[in-house]
C-alpha cells in the first residue's frame, strides 16, 4: 500500500491525523492487504573471455546507436535496452586477469592471497565478499513480501567440473564460491522434485496396497496388527497426495528433451534447456535472482555448430590484426547475443501471473564478460548490456562512462530492488555512488 | 522463597545426575493375600470356566472380551451361575478380578506366553540392506586394521620414477616444516604425497573429518567427488571440515592427497626465487559425539574397498524400551522416512543406471540388462527368488507401462523398498528356507543375505542341522558379525550411546576430551581382544589381564611406553577384565570421586541377572565436603542405610566396594580421603549362597564361572542378535544354550553359532 492509498484509507475512516502515530504503529494487516508491489528481477548472463571491440561498441553514444554484427540479434528490443561502455573492473590485488576478472565480476571485492598461480601475477584464492546477486537475494529473502521458494538460482551451461577461482563468479561470501548448476535435469529435479516423487509415488500404491493385502492373509492375526497400522499409513499417504494434488502449478511442467548429455557439441541444447527453465521457475515465482553461466573465465568451448573448431579462449589471444581470428569471435558473441534474444522473447511473450504485464517488463536481464577484451585481458570496457524494465532504468541508449568503476554499478542493481547501499565489494571504488541510471 | 530456591536446585541436580541418585531396589514384592474375587471364581465360576477362566467342562471357550468391568459385573450378577444369580456386591467382585487377571485384551497381552513376533526392519537393518542392495554385494573388511599406504612424490607427475617413499603410515599427522618427508632428494617447493586405504567407522553415525594444512589438500571418501578439496583456497585458510555419515564396521575407500605444488599454471620458475615455505597435513576426525583427534592407526587399513551406499534419509529411532532397539511399531514419521529413502536411492540408482547394470548408452542389451538387475534387486530385497504372481506385479508391470527403463527401474526401486516383503523381517513361513537365510544374516550382520548365501539357501543347503551349521559358520566368522558383538558388548556395559565423560578439570588435569576418546580407542582394542581372537570367551572378557595403551594413556595410567606410542598391549597386573578398564570407572563415577552404587547397578543387574526396580524415593548424595572425614566407602554405607534403600543397597553396594582401588578416572590409587582403600564385598547369589571378595580381582573371578551370570549373558545376547525373546524358543532354550556355552570354555564364537542355530530351529 502505497502512501497516497494508505491516506485516502484514513481519510474514509474518518480518523483524524492526531490519532495516526498510534495507526501506524498497528501491523500493516491493519489496513488489509497491501497491494502487491511489482515483482523486481534480475538475471546475470556470463560470457567469457572478452568481446571483440569493434563489432560490439555502437559508434554513437545516445539513442540513435547503430547495433554492430555482434549484438545484432538483439535489435528488437532497443528501446529496453542500456549498453554501458567504460565500466572497468578496477580491482587489483592478487590474480591474474582472468580470475579477477570473473570472480571480483560481481563481488567488486580483492581476492584473497592463495595457492592457485594464473598466467601472470600472484596466485589468488576465493574472493574476500559476496556477490551482489547473492547480496539482493538476501535482501529479498528477509521480507515475506518479496521472500521466494529458492530465492536465488545459479545456472550454468558447460561449467568445468573442477572448482576454482576461474569457474565461480557468485559467492555467498568470503570464501564461499557456489557452484552453478548446469545440467538442466538436476536443476528440473530442484525445481520439480517434489511433485515428481508425488506422482511416482501415487503410481505405485495400487500396487503396493494389493500386495500389502496378501501379505497380511499370509501372517498370524496377532501379527496382523503391525500392518494394518501399516496400511493405514498408506492409506494417509494416498490423501496426503490427493491433497497436493488439487494446488495447481500455474503453468505446465516444462518437458525437456530427454537424454542431453553434457558434452561441448550440446551447449545450444543445454542453454535452450537452462533458459526455458528460468523462465518456468519465474513464472512460479520460485526466484527472483538468477544468473546464468556460460563456461568459466578462460572458458574454451569449440563453437562447432558455427563451424568453428578452435577453443575460444585459444582465438580470444589472437591479434587483431588476425581478422579470421576476429571474425569468428564476433561470430561466438553473436551466438551468446542470440541466448540472450532468446531468453528476453521468452520473458516478453510470457504475461506475469499476477497481471503486471510481462516478465520482461519487471525483469532487468544484463550479459556480462570477465575481460573487456581477450588479446589484452584488459578489465576496462567490461561489456554490460541490460534489456528490461525490472529495476526501472531508463532504456534505449547506449552510455559511454569513460572509465568509471564497476562496483557503482554493482551498487546501482541493489538500488533498483530499494535496497540502497551506501557501498559494495571494496569502498574505494565506490565513491561517487551509483551511475544514476534511472 | 529461599527454601524453594534450594528446593529447585535440588531437582536440577536430581535430573541431571539421575543415574547417581538410583537409589536401586530389590524385585521383592510382597504376596498379597488372595482377593475376594479370585477366591470367589475360585469357588463359584473355576469349576466350570476352568482355572484363570481358560475354559472347562461346563463353558470350553476363554473367558475373554471387552466389557468394562462394571458390565461384566451385571452380567454376572444377573446371568450367572446359568439359571441361577449372583449377589451384586459379590459379582463386582468377580468381575474386578478377572477383569484384571485375563479377561481384558491388556490382561491377555500380560499373560500370553511369549512368541515370535513379526518386526520390521530396524533403522540399523533399514540402511544397512539399502547399502548391500544397491552397493556391491557385501563387503568384508579387508586387510588388518592399523595403518594406510603413504607415498611420497618428489614433484609432478605422481608416477614411479618420481616417487620417493612407498610405506605403511599409521597416522597422518605431519609438519614438515621447510624440509620434506625424508633426507631423500624431494623438490621442496612442489613434493607431494597421496595416502590411499580404508578408513573403518567404529560407530554408525554423523562424522566431520578435518584437514589442516597450510598445502593443497583433497580427501576423497566413499565417493567419487571429493569430500574436502582445498586445492583452491585463499591463503587465511588452514582448516577444512566436512561431515558424512557412515555405517559401523564397514571399510570406506580414501585418499588423500597432498601437495606442495600451486594449483593453476605452472610457477616453479619463479617460485624457487623465494626459500621453500613451511608445511603441514593432519588428518582428524569427530567421531559421533566424541572430540576431534587425529584418526588413530587401527581406524585405517591398506586394503581398498568399493563405495557404500549410504542414504542421506534419517529415520526415527526405534523402540529400545526393552533393552535393545527391534522393529515392533510403525509411525507416520517412519512411513514417511522410508518413503523418502525409497525415494532417494530410486534417484541414485536411475543417476548411476549404467554402471549399476554392468551396461552403457548405445549397449544393444541395454534394456534386457537393466531389467535383469531390476530382477535381482528385488530378489536381494526380499530375500527369495519371485513368485510368477512377484515377477509380474514387481518386475513385468513397471516395464509394461514405463516409457524407458529408467522410468521402470525407478518404479521398481520406490515399490520394492515400499513392500512389506522388504520392510518386515521374515513374513513367511519359518519351515521355508529361504525365510532361514533371512534370519541368520538379519541376526547376525543386520543386513539381507548376502548372494552366496541365497545360492546356498536355493541349493537346499540349509534344510539339515549341519548345513546349517556350516553357512551360520561362514557368517559367524566374518567382520559383520563382529560389528554386531561389539554393539551387543557395549550395550552390555552401557557405553554404547557414547557417554558424555567430564572430570573436574582441578582434580584430574590431565583427563581432557582427547584422553576420553583414547579410552574408548582402548576399550574397543580390549573388548575384540577379548570376545573375538579365536579363544575370545566370556572368561578372557571377565578376567583379561590385557589392557592396550598408547602413550597418553601410558602416561597418564601409569605404564612405559614413550609419550608418542600408538596402541599396544599391555599386561596390567592391577587391573582384572573389562570391569577394570579406565573408560567405564570413569563412565561410572562422578566427576570427582568414584560412585560404587554406579558401579555396583552395573554389576547387579547386567553381570548377575539380577532385576533391580529404581529406588522407592529419590535421593541426592551426600556431598563429599558435608562429611570430611569419611571416605567413599563408609558415605554410601551411611547414606544406603535406611531400610528402604538397603534392601537394594546390600546387593549393590558390597559388588561397588570392589571397584574402590579405582579413582573416579579408573587410575590405581591405594588411599580414599587419607585412609587406606577397602575393597572387600560379598553377594549373595538367587539361591542365598554368600560369596566374599577381597577385590575385584575375586569378583571378577567369580563372575566368570557364575552359572547365574552366564544364563544373563546368554540371554541378552539371544536377544540382541535375534531381536525376539528366548522363552518363544521353548522352556528348554536357554538352559540348553547355557549348558553348552560351558562345553565351549564360554567361547563367544560358538555362542553365536548355537544361538542362532536355536532361533532357526
Amino acid at each position: 500500500m502505497n502512501e497516497s492509498t494508505r491516506r485516502d484509507f484514513l481519510r474514509t475512516l474518518g480518523v483524524s491525523a492526531a490519532a495516526m502515530p498510534f495507526l501506524m504503529g498497528l501491523p500493516s494487516f491493519a489496513f488489509g492487504n497491501p497491494a502487491p508491489l511489482r515483482k523486481k528481477r534480475l538475471v546475470v548472463l556470463f560470457s567469457p573471455d572478452g568481446i571483440v571491440p569493434s563489432t560490439f561498441w555502437p559508434d554513437t553514444p545516445g539513442s540513435g546507436f547503430i547495433f554492430k554484427e555482434s549484438l545484432k540479434p538483439l535489435a528488437n528490443y532497443r528501446d529496453k535496452m542500456l549498453i554501458l561502455k567504460g565500466v572497468g573492473d578496477r580491482i587489483r590485488g592478487d590474480g591474474d586477469g582472468h580470475m579477477r576478472g570473473i570472480g571480483c565480476l560481481l563481488t567488486g571485492i580483492e581476492l584473497f592471497p592463495g595457492n592457485v598461480q594464473g598466467g601472470s601475477d600472484t596466485p589468488a584464492g576465493w574472493s574476500s565478499g559476496i556477490s551482489i546477486d547473492q547480496e539482493i537475494k538476501n535482501y529479498l529473502q528477509k521480507s515475506a513480501a518479496t521472500k521466494t521458494r529458492f530465492g536465488s538460482l545459479e545456472f550454468g551451461v558447460m561449467v568445468p567440473e573442477h572448482a576454482d577461482t576461474w569457474t565461480r563468479m557468485c559467492y555467498a561470501g568470503p570464501n564461499k564460491p557456489i557452484a552453478p548448476i548446469d545440467d538442466p535435469y538436476q536443476m528440473f529435479n530442484k525445481l520439480y522434485g517434489s511433485m515428481k516423487d508425488r506422482e511416482l509415488m501415487k503410481s505405485v500404491l495400487d500396487d503396493l496396497k494389493q500386495d500389502m493385502d496378501k501379505v497380511r492373509s499370509q501372517i498370524s492375526k496377532d501379527d496382523q496388527r503391525l500392518l494394518d497400522d501399516h496400511m493405514q499409513l498408506v492409506r494417509e499417504m494416498e490423501k496426503d497426495i490427493s491433497n497436493h494434488k488439487n494446488e495447481t502449478l500455474n503453468h505446465p511442467v516444462p518437458q525437456l528433451e530427454p537424454g542431453v548429455r553434457r558434452d561441448n557439441d550440446n551447449m545450444p541444447k543445454i542453454s535452450k534447456l537452462q533458459i526455458d527453465l528460468m523462465v518456468s521457475s519465474f513464472i512460479a515465482d520460485s526466484c527472483r535472482v538468477a544468473t546464468l553461466q556460460y563456461t568459466n573465465s578462460v572458458g574454451q568451448p569449440r563453437f562447432t555448430w558455427l563451424g568453428i573448431t578452435e577453443g575460444q579462449h585459444d582465438l580470444s589471444h589472437e591479434p587483431d590484426s588476425n581478422t579470421g581470428a576476429q571474425e569468428k569471435l564476433t561470430r561466438i558473441n553473436k551466438w551468446y547475443a542470440e541466448q540472450m534474444a532468446y531468453l528476453l522473447k521468452k520473458l516478453s511473450e510470457t504475461k506475469e501471473p499476477d497481471g503486471n504485464g510481462t516478465l520482461l517488463d519487471n525483469t532487468t536481464v544484463i550479459w556480462t564478460n570477465e575481460l573487456g577484451q581477450g588479446n589484452s585481458h584488459t578489465l576496462e570496457n567490461i561489456p554490460w548490456v541490460l534489456v528490461g524494465g525490472g529495476l526501472g532504468f531508463k532504456t534505449g541508449r547506449y552510455i559511454d562512462f569513460k572509465g568509471v568503476h564497476h562496483n557503482r554499478l554493482l551498487m546501482e542493481l541493489a538500488h533498483g530492488f530499494g535496497h540502497n547501499v551506501t557501498s559494495f565489494g571494496n569502498k574505494d571504488y565506490c565513491g561517487q555512488g551509483v551511475l544514476g541510471l534511472s | 522463597m529461599n527454601v524453594r530456591v534450594k528446593k529447585a536446585h535440588l531437582l536440577l541436580l536430581t535430573t541431571s545426575s539421575l543415574p547417581l541418585l538410583v537409589a536401586l531396589q530389590a524385585p521383592a514384592k510382597p504376596s498379597a493375600p488372595a482377593s475376594t474375587g479370585e477366591a470367589l471364581f475360585a469357588k463359584n465360576c473355576a469349576s466350570c470356566h476352568g482355572k484363570e477362566g481358560v475354559g472347562g467342562p461346563g463353558y470350553p471357550k476363554a473367558l475373554t472380551g471387552t466389557k468394562a468391568p462394571a458390565d461384566l459385573g451385571t452380567y454376572i450378577s444377573k446371568s450367572m451361575p446359568p439359571g441361577g444369580k449372583t449377589p451384586p456386591a459379590q459379582a463386582t467382585e468377580i468381575a474386578k478380578y478377572i477383569y484384571g487377571a485375563f479377561y481384558s485384551p491388556i490382561a491377555q497381552e500380560r499373560i500370553r506366553p511369549p512368541r515370535v513376533t513379526l518386526q520390521r526392519l530396524t533403522v540399523k537393518q533399514f540402511r544397512n540392506a539399502l547399502a548391500d542392495l544397491i552397493g556391491p554385494d557385501h563387503q568384508a573388511l579387508t586387510g588388518e586394521p592399523g595403518g594406510m599406504n603413504g607415498n611420497y612424490y618428489k614433484s609432478r607427475p605422481w608416477d614411479d620414477k618420481n616417487r620417493l617413499i612407498q610405506r605403511k603410515d599409521s597416522t597422518i599427522n605431519y609438519d614438515f616444516g621447510t624440509k620434506g618427508p625424508s633426507d631423500a632428494a624431494f623438490d621442496l617447493w612442489n613434493f607431494s604425497a597421496v595416502w590411499t586405504g580404508s578408513i573403518i567407522a567404529p560407530e554408525t553415525g554423523e562424522y566431520e573429518f578435518i584437514i589442516q594444512s597450510n598445502q593443497n589438500a583433497r580427501l576423497q571418501l566413499n565417493g567419487d567427488r571429493p569430500l574436502i578439496d582445498n586445492r583452491v583456497r585463499s591463503l587465511n585458510e588452514v582448516e577444512f571440515k566436512a561431515s558424512t555419515y557412515l555405517i559401523a564396521g564397514r571399510n570406506y575407500p580414501f585418499f588423500l592427497e597432498f601437495t606442495k605444488q600451486t594449483a593453476g599454471v605452472n610457477d616453479e620458475e619463479k617460485k624457487k626465487k623465494t626459500p621453500p615455505s613451511s608445511a603441514f597435513v593432519k588428518l582428524l576426525w569427530k567421531r559421533p559425539k566424541m572430540a576431534a583427534e587425529i584418526i588413530p592407526a587401527q581406524y585405517f587399513s591398506q586394503g581398498w574397498n568399493q563405495n557404500t551406499y549410504i542414504s542421506d534419509t534419517q529415520l526415527p529411532a526405534d523402540d529400545r524400551s526393552i533393552g535393545y532397539d527391534r522393529g515392533n511399531a510403525v509411525s507416520k514419521d517412519w512411513d514417511e522416512a522410508t518413503t523418502r529413502a525409497a525415494l532417494e536411492t530410486a534417484e541414485y540408482v536411475v543417476a548411476n543406471i549404467d554402471r549399476l547394470s554392468g551396461t552403457k548408452a548405445g549397449d544393444a542389451n541395454r534394456a534386457a540388462k537393466i531389467k535383469e538387475g531390476a530382477k535381482l534387486f528385488l530378489t536381494k530385497a526380499f530375500r527369495q527368488p519371485l513368485t510368477p504372481e512377484q515377477e509380474q506385479l514387481y518386475l513385468e508391470k513397471p516395464f509394461a507401462s514405463a516409457s524407458s527403463p529408467e522410468v521402470a527401474l525407478k518404479k521398481i526401486i520406490v515399490l520394492g523398498l515400499k513392500s512389506p516383503r522388504f520392510l518386515y523381517r521374515e513374513i513367511g513361513s519359518r519351515k521355508d528356507s529361504f525365510q532361514t537365510a533371512s534370519e541368520l544374516s538379519f541376526g547376525l550382520w543386520d543386513t539381507i543375505p548376502d548372494v552366496q548365501l541365497l545360492q546356498a539357501t536355493g541349493r537346499g543347503e540349509l534344510k539339515t542341522p549341519d548345513g546349517r551349521r556350516n553357512h551360520i559358520q561362514r557368517l559367524v566368522n566374518d567382520s559383520r558379525t563382529y560389528t554386531k558383538l561389539r554393539e551387543f558388548v557395549m550395550s552390555w556395559l552401557k557405553v554404547d550411546d557414547i557417554p558424555d565423560i567430564v572430570k573436574n578439570a582441578k582434580a584430574f588435569p590431565q583427563f581432557d576430551q582427547a584422553t576420553v576418546n583414547d579410552l574408548r580407542t582402548s576399550l574397543d582394542l580390549f573388548v575384540k581382544d577379548a570376545v573375538w581372537t579365536p579363544d575370545g570367551s566370556f572368561t578372557k572378557l571377565m578376567t583379561s589381564k590385557n589392557q592396550f595403551l598408547n602413550g597418553r594413556l601410558s602416561k597418564l595410567y601409569g605404564g612405559n611406553l614413550a609419550p608418542d606410542a600408538g596402541f599396544q598391549p599391555v599386561i596390567a597386573t592391577d587391573r582384572t577384565g573389562v570391569l577394570t578398564h579406565p573408560y567405564l570407572l570413569s563412565k561410572f563415577a562422578y566427576n570427582e570421586g568414584t560412585s560404587p552404587i554406579h558401579r555396583g547397578v552395573l554389576i547387579a543387574r547386567n553381570m548377575m541377572g539380577r532385576v533391580l526396580a529404581p529406588p522407592p524415593v529419590a535421593v541426592a548424595p551426600v556431598a563429599a565436603s558435608l562429611q570430611p572425614s569419611l571416605t567413599t566407602r563408609e558415605r554410601v554405607q551411611q547414606q544406603t542405610k535406611p531400610e528402604g534403600c538397603y534392601s537394594c543397597h546390600q546387593l549393590i553396594n558390597p559388588l561397588g566396594f570392589t571397584l574402590e582401588k579405582y579413582d573416579a578416572i579408573g587410575k590405581v590409587r591405594l588411599i580414599d580421603n587419607n585412609k587406606p582403600v577397602d575393597t572387600s564385598g560379598s553377594y549373595v547369589n538367587s539361591k542365598g549362597e554368600t560369596a566374599k571378595f577381597n577385590d575385584i580381582n575375586d569378583l571378577a573371578n567369580y563372575i566368570a564361572n557364575n552359572p547365574d551370570s552366564h544364563a544373563a549373558f546368554v540371554e541378552k545376547l539371544f536377544q540382541y542378535f535375534t531381536k525376539q525373546p528366548i522363552r518363544a524358543y521353548g522352556k528348554d532354550a536357554l538352559p540348553n544354550l547355557v549348558a553348552q556355552f560351558k562345553k565351549d570354555n564360554y567361547n563367544i564364537r560358538s555362542l553365536i553359532v548355537n544361538v542362532m542355530m536355536t532361533a532357526t530351529q
